[in-house]
């Protein structure tokens, strides 16, 4: 006799793999479409064809934006873990009673929107100057991607016994060389893995840089948008299928990282 | 930082002095309570101390201010007579051991034992060379390349006091090391602990809440209530001729009887809350017998004899248990007021006719009979 079909769980297995579905289709139209001959967006796409890919090499355009783009996103990705780490470790180990008003102040831009948060730093960014240069979308990358790294180091850093840090320190360790000898080699990979998130994050947004971007600094986003509303040629899909190559190149080694920071922690 | 710590030659052989440290005045107010209420603590260079108290007794806060994770409200803390109250903990070169090991784990168990070699600026030979010398210290030679989690509790904890000692700090300040580990280990890293402090001749200082580790390792031990330091003493005097009502509660078991005081004279004698009236030896009364006033009579279960045979006071119990615990017995019944009593016997042979609901007799000899002033109720 076989054992009863319990619906419910077929129902579940259903609406998992539907929601896959759904995440997942998108992704596998957009990859075909790159090699597509026509020259406006297909699907099915007709032919093979590496132009596209070629079109977006050889433009000096989609370049200038595209190393535009990764140097602000490595910018980014290294203020937002110093300042990141920083404050969460003021945080996970302060004991001052402003802690939970710095913690909603630090995850903030994930709650507001981010098209207010875009519109005041344009109106800020236009006054004093900051519009359209580098260091004006690393700052303003830098407050939207602070929140990820607080997340992945606060639960890394809260895995830390402070009793470690006291024992260097009885030990003859400085409060920095505790933190430099003991705590951050144990948070190191979360710390890589928060950075990562802060690369990828700052590399493809596009509401923020939207507003900040001038006529000639462009960040890739930016850039497409501009190509989506004036072409519309599959460049965009070659793009897009590039973003995903490197995204998931980035969370397969934030994953690989996280879990290695796991098998260490426990060793603790 | 690094050149005014001091780093004393290596050696393995002579064993390296102790500190005095004198504490004095010591308070930590956290708000409105009182961590530490005004504590006075002078220890000899090569002592042994242990701090016992309940939980919130303030030991932990005493050590950690003499650590220096903790800066007292007031009072301060000379180590050799160099007044260390408000310098940063770093720069103490005091040894420490906590309660759960706090080995870092991600280096190998040389490299932790030679960290704070590595803080004082030794060149990496040397520091491997004396850390590989205090873990032979702590039996634990040949592990220097394992990592911690590779390693035993107990065994975790001698790299902690092999860390603790390698640069051979003159106080070893010790918070409850052992309560992480189970009863066996317990003992043997107490006199593993008792035979390095007589190895090395370092000043300990030993927080615990166990009161039979603190009179099994300490040379004098502190018992702490409510920040205050209630009575310090040998082992011996503490366990003896306890000083006061919570010591002589805390430490040790007791039976307490609560009596009135009817004359002092020549003897003490008490009303007992059954009737009758004891002459006790004027050594008894630890704190002065006032005629007319309540009084607390206390006495050692192992104190009581069982039967008329000794001199002493004869008492009449009800017994409601009889448990055999190994080296003696254990009998608890009722006094005729219903105060509980409890009284262990060793030798069983006599003790085979007893039974749950049995009168059993018992002798108080005069002189295990403490009196003091106040009231259990």
């Amino acid at each position: 006799m076989k054992p009863p079909t319990d619906r419910g769980s077929l129902v579940l297995g259903a609406y998992v793999y539907a929601v896959l579905a759904f995440i997942i289709v998108p992704l596998v139209i957009v990859i075909p479409m790159s090699f597509s001959q026509n020259d406006y967006l297909a699907f099915p796409p007709t032919g093979f064809t590496l132009k596209w890919y070629a079109e977006y090499f050889d433009s000096r355009q989609w370049r200038a934006a595209t190393w535009l783009s990764v140097q602000v996103a490595f910018l980014t990705a290294i203020c937002a873990s110093l300042i990141g780490t920083a404050a969460t470790y003021a945080m996970v180990r302060g004991r001052s009673r402003l802690v939970t008003m710095f913690q909603i102040l630090l995850i903030g831009p994930i709650i507001v929107p981010h098209i207010a948060l875009a519109v005041g730093l344009y109106l800020f960014f236009q006054t004093i100057g900051l519009s359209g240069t580098v260091a004006g979308f690393v700052l303003a990358h830098t407050v939207l991607t602070l929140p990820f790294v607080v997340f992945t180091m606060a639960a890394a850093l809260g895995k830390v016994d402070a009793n470690l840090e006291a024992a260097a320190m009885s030990c003859g360790a400085t409060r920095f060389q505790a933190f430099r000898f003991v705590t951050l080699p144990l948070v190191l990979p979360s710390l890589a893995s928060g950075a990562l998130f802060a690369f990828i994050i700052s590399f493809d947004e596009p509401v923020v840089s939207f507003f900040l971007s001038g006529i000639r600094q462009k960040t890739l986003p930016r850039r497409m948008f501009e190509d989506i509303e004036q072409n519309l040629t599959p460049v965009i899909p070659a793009i897009a299928t590039l973003l995903i190559v490197l995204s998931i190149a980035i969370l397969l080694g934030g994953h690989a990282l996280r879990s290695r920071s796991k098998t260490q922690s426990s060793a603790g | 930082m690094g050149n005014e710590i001091f780093v004393k030659p290596a050696s393995t052989t002579s064993a390296a002095a102790g500190a005095s440290i004198r504490i004095s005045r010591l308070e930590k107010r956290f708000g409105p309570v009182f961590a530490v209420d005004g504590v006075n603590l002078d220890i000899a260079a090569g002592e042994f101390i242990a701090l016992l108290g309940p939980s919130g007794s303030g030991k932990t806060t005493i050590l950690m201010s003499v650590a220096g994770f903790e800066f007292p409200t007031s009072g301060t803390i000379q180590v050799d007579s160099e007044d260390l109250t408000y310098v940063p903990s770093n720069r103490r070169n005091l040894g420490m051991v906590f309660q759960n090991y706090t080995l870092f784990p991600h280096m190998t168990i040389l490299d932790n034992v030679a960290f704070p070699l590595k803080m004082r600026g030794l060149p990496k030979a040397e520091r491997h060379a004396r850390a590989e010398a205090a873990l032979a210290t702590v039996r634990l030679g040949g592990y220097g390349s394992r990592r911690p989690n590779e390693l035993s509790g107990g065994q975790q904890q001698r790299v902690a006091l092999a860390r603790a000692i390698v640069y051979q700090p003159r106080v070893l300040l010790m918070d409850e090391p052992l309560s992480a580990l189970d009863k066996n280990l317990r003992e043997d890293m107490q006199l593993e602990i008792k035979r390095l402090h007589a190895e090395l001749g370092i000043t300990v200082i030993f927080v615990t809440h166990d009161q039979s580790e603190a009179l099994t390792m300490a040379d004098r031990i502190a018992v702490l209530k409510d920040g205050k330091i209630q009575q310090i003493g040998p082992a011996r005097e503490l366990y003896e001729r306890p000083a006061n009502l919570f010591t002589a509660g805390f430490v040790g078991e007791m039976n307490f009887v609560d009596v009135t005081v009817e004359s002092v004279g020549d003897l003490v004698s008490v009303r007992l809350p059954w009737g009758e009236t004891w002459q006790l030896p004027p050594t008894a009364a630890v704190d002065a017998a006032t005629v007319g006033e309540a009084a607390v009579m206390a006495v050692r279960p192992e104190r009581l004899r069982l039967g008329t045979g000794a001199a002493g006071q004869v008492v009449k119990v009800t017994l409601s248990d009889i448990v055999y615990a190994g080296a003696a017995m254990l009998l608890i019944g009722r006094l005729p007021d219903g105060t509980e009593l409890r009284a262990r016997i060793p030798g069983a042979s006599q003790l085979d006719a007893l039974a749950p609901g049995d009168v059993a007799t018992f002798t108080v000899p005069g002189e295990a009979i403490l009196l003091y002033r106040g009231t259990r109720r």
